[in-house]
Formats: C-alpha cells, structure tokens, sequence
C-alpha cells in the first residue's frame, strides 16, 4: 500500500510537472480508444439494427393489374405449404398508395395527382425468423415468382446479408485501424515516460545507490504510463459519449422509418469499463517498456 | 571490515586503474584514501560500492565477496552504505527534507520514521532550519552537509566519500570533516577519497596513498 502510494505521488508530481507533453501523450492515447470506441459504437448499433431488420424480414410479392382471385389463392396456397411463413396480408393498391403517403408525405401530393393509382396490390409475408437464413426461402421465392398473377418478389434477406457483410468488412478494417493506432498510442506513451526517465535520471541513480528495490525504481514510471493510459481513456469514453447523445436524435430523424431511437445505444458499461481498463493496460505496457531503461 | 585482495580493474587494454590491490580496513576505522588524479582513488570506492565489478582479485566488505553477489544482494549490501560525492547528487526539484527522506521512503520504510530519523541527522549537521530549502537555495558548504545527512539517515555501517570537500573552502572542508570524524565516533567505517594533503594532515587519520592502481604509502 505504501508502495503504490509513492508510485502514485511521484507518478503524479512527474506528470503534473511536465504537463504539456503528459497531455500530448494522454490525448493521442484518446484519439485511437476514440476510432476504436467509435467502430465499436458504429459496429455494435449497424449489428443491433441488423437484427431487428432480420427479424422483421419479409418477402414482398407484387401481383400484376390482371391478378385475379384465383392467382390470388394459388400464392397463399403456396405460401402456406412451404411452411416458412408466419404470417401474410394482403396489401391492395389503396392500401400500398396510403402507405407511401404516409411515409414519403413530401411525394403525397404527386403521387394523388397521377390519373391512375402506379403502385400493384402485394402480399407482405413474414418469415418465420429461425428459417430467416434458411436457403428454401430462396426456392419458395423463386416458385412464387413463376406463378401466374405474379409480377415480382423482393425478399429483404438477400440485400441484408450483403449489407451483414459490408458492416462485417468496415469492422475489421475499422479493428485493424485501431489497432494501429493503440500501438501508436503505446508507443507514445513509451515515449513520454522515457523523457521522464532522462530528466529524474539523477534520482534513479541516488535510487540504485541506496539500495532501493527494482520495483521501488521502476514503479513510478509503470504508473505514469498507466495514469496516461487512462487519462486518455477516459477523455475517449467521454468525448465518445458526447458525440452519441448529439448525433442519436438527429440521426434519427433523418432515418426516420428506418432506424427507431431505441435500436440506437451507447456502448455497454461492461465494452465502456474494458476500453478504460484497455487504455490503463496500453498505457501501462509504455510504462513497463520505458521503465526497462531503469535498471 | 573492508578487504581487498589482488583487486584489479582494467578500462582499456593494459591499463590498468587499479593493480594487484590488497588492502585491510578494520571496522570502525576511519581511513584516507589519497593520490593524484587517476590513482584509482574512485575507482576503489565504485567497486566498493558494487557500481563495478573487478577484473580480477576478490573484494570483501563485512565478510562477504562484492563479487558473488546477485542484484538482490547488491541492493541490500547497498542499504548498508552510505556515500558522498563531490558533486552532493542532491535532487534539485526536491526540498532538503524531501531529499534525505528520499532514501527511507524508496526503501518503503513508514512516514513516521522518515520523519523522525529525517530530523536526527538534520539537527546532526545543523541544518534542522533549512529543510524546507531547496539545495540550490543553500551554499555549498550545506549542500554537502546535506549530502552527509542522507548518507546517515540509514545508519550505514560503512561510509564511502569521494572528494567530499573538493567544492569547498578549507574551512567549510574541515567542518565536513568533523562531521566524517563524528560518524566515525559512533562507530561507523569511514573512507574519504581526496588529493587535499592539508586537510589529512589537519584531521590525522590512517592515510593509503594511491598511485596508478597501487598502494604506495601507508598499508
């Protein structure tokens, strides 16, 4: 306790005393927690949103003007036999013209003043969501597709999984990015603690001339780079809360239909506490690579 | 205490700082170390301080070879000895008081003994008046005595001094002798390195002349 006391004070009065380099080192630390932070954030709300849409995955069936009823209950026939679905509506064409007004209000206007109604009558069906990836939804689709009455069918899973695998790619990269930059920061870090190290060079000497333990020399310097590392971590975790709570609403809003608020959320306190914690442990190997220079 | 036997130390090839070296110090003496520059005066006390190790020879301090120890045992011989340079090594960013604390406190010993033994050796070299200085605040002659109180403040067995006085005035140089000679009065070894052949003669101790790595006057 004594021990961690002292590292803690000398550790303290060092960086207080070079203040201006203490800062460059803690905010470089920051800007790489903060892109790794933020692809974490990005990643984990593009993965949230994701399922939802998964979950909600549906198989959009467009019937051509001629449909008649008979062509109608071939589909549902069809659709109730494969036995991936779990639920199906009928959309007729006031109801598909009433939601486009709704969602687009801007186009309402000119969407009433066309002469006819352009928008086909369809079917919405849901899929069952643990047969969502399953590859007979791709058969039904294609034996709806073939059935007379239908124009086309859209199913939502196959632009969804290409946009899994977009976010997946952005991701790694994103991790590969950050992970270069925590290597900067470390690096950073190291060498701030070595300009320490050159500048008290006088009292690790007199430390080495009385005896005093390696831990005893080498402790404050693994303490100021973990001090560092969490200085840095915790201005990223902020900086990165301020960003999330100014960006959500408007986000939003502009994706309104698309993303609802509560598919949006910051990082979770376990992510939170092992990016600060991370930052301590980046900072603290700085520290243990400078302080080998003490011996 | 101290004993030196066939000690040598080598810088470059063939010169040799210190050759073939036996010397016998008994505990509780108190000893000069004298002899022109390059005598090897310092290079004794490095080694006696285990900051280098001979080329050859065995050094024995309080019965135990210098050389066979680990770095673990280096540090605790370390804490057995205390030492004074020419230059004090005193840290200028850090008060008198935080300067001679600095060695109990890097030892982990608790505050309140810090304290205690802090005041001790500052009222010992009368200095308890300026311990809230820093060193660059006080003339030469305190810096050292300074210097002095924390090569006391462990209670060393041994007290190693490389010029001590070489910065100072012959008077102020005789006080810091006083100071070795009441060290030596409670007990504690002595050896001071110096060339100032006045002052070993004011003072009157056992003198081992040095010259090129060899003891040529007072074994």
């Amino acid at each position: 306790m004594r021990a961690l006391s002292y590292f803690l004070e000398e550790a303290g009065r060092s960086l207080w005393r070079r203040r201006g380099a203490s800062l460059l080192a803690a905010g470089t630390s920051a800007v790489s927690l903060l892109v790794l932070g933020l692809f974490l954030l990005a990643g984990s709300n593009a993965s949230r949103i994701l399922e939802r849409w998964s979950a909600a995955a549906e198989l959009s069936i467009y019937l051509t003007d001629g449909a008649t009823p008979e062509h109608r209950r071939a589909i549902e026939r069809e659709l109730a036999a494969s036995g991936l679905v779990s639920a199906h509506s009928y959309v007729t064409q006031a109801e598909a013209l009433r939601r486009f007004t709704t969602q687009f209000p801007d186009l309402a206007a000119s969407a009433r003043s066309l002469p006819t109604n352009p928008l086909p009558a369809s079917y919405d069906v849901r899929i069952r969501p643990e047969r969502a990836r399953d590859a007979q939804v791709d058969l039904l689709a294609n034996r709806v597709r073939a059935l007379p009455g239908v124009s086309d069918v859209r199913y939502d899973r196959r632009w969804l999984d290409r946009l899994i695998r977009v976010v997946g790619v952005a991701r790694t990269a994103g991790l590969v990015l950050a992970g270069l930059l925590v290597i900067a920061s470390c690096v950073t870090v190291m060498s701030v603690v070595r300009l320490t190290l050159f500048a008290r060079r006088q009292e690790i000497e007199i430390m080495q001339l009385v005896g005093a333990p390696l831990a005893y020399i080498r402790g404050p310097f693994v303490m100021e780079g973990t001090l560092l590392g969490l200085l840095g971590a915790v201005l990223a975790t902020m900086l990165l809360w301020t960003a999330f709570a100014a960006w959500r609403d408007p986000l939003v809003a502009q994706a309104t239909g698309v993303v609802d608020a509560g598919a949006l959320a910051f990082l979770s306190p376990a992510i939170v506490a092992g990016l600060i914690l991370g930052g301590a442990a980046i900072g603290c190997l700085g520290g243990v690579l400078a302080a080998r220079g003490a011996r | 205490m101290i004993e030196a036997k066939n000690v040598s130390k080598m810088y470059a090839r063939g010169v040799y700082a210190l050759h073939d070296l036996n010397l016998t110090i008994g505990k509780g003496e108190f000893v000069f170390l004298t002899g022109p520059s390059g005598a090897g005066k310092s290079t004794l006390l490095r080694l006696l301080l285990r900051q280098e190790a001979p080329n050859a020879g065995q050094l024995i301090v309080n019965g135990r070879s210098l050389s066979k120890m680990n770095a673990g045992q280096v540090q605790a011989y370390r804490r057995t000895v205390g030492f004074v340079f020419q230059d004090f090594k005193l840290i200028p960013t850090r008060t008198v008081y935080e300067n001679i604390t600095f060695v109990p406190r890097v030892l982990g010993q608790p505050i309140a003994i810090q304290r205690r033994k802090a005041f001790q050796v500052l009222k010992w070299v009368g200095l308890q008046h300026r311990m809230n200085a820093f060193p660059l605040e006080l003339s030469g002659g305190e810096q050292q005595r300074v210097a002095v109180a924390r090569a006391l403040i462990n209670d060393p067995a041994l007290v190693l001094a490389d010029e001590p006085t070489g910065n100072l005035d012959p008077d102020l140089a005789l006080d810091i002798m006083n100071l070795f000679r009441d060290i030596n009065a409670r007990g504690t070894t002595v050896l001071v390195a110096t060339h100032d052949r006045e002052l070993i003669r004011r003072v009157a101790r056992r003198t081992l002349a040095l010259d090129q790595g060899r003891i040529v006057e007072g074994q």
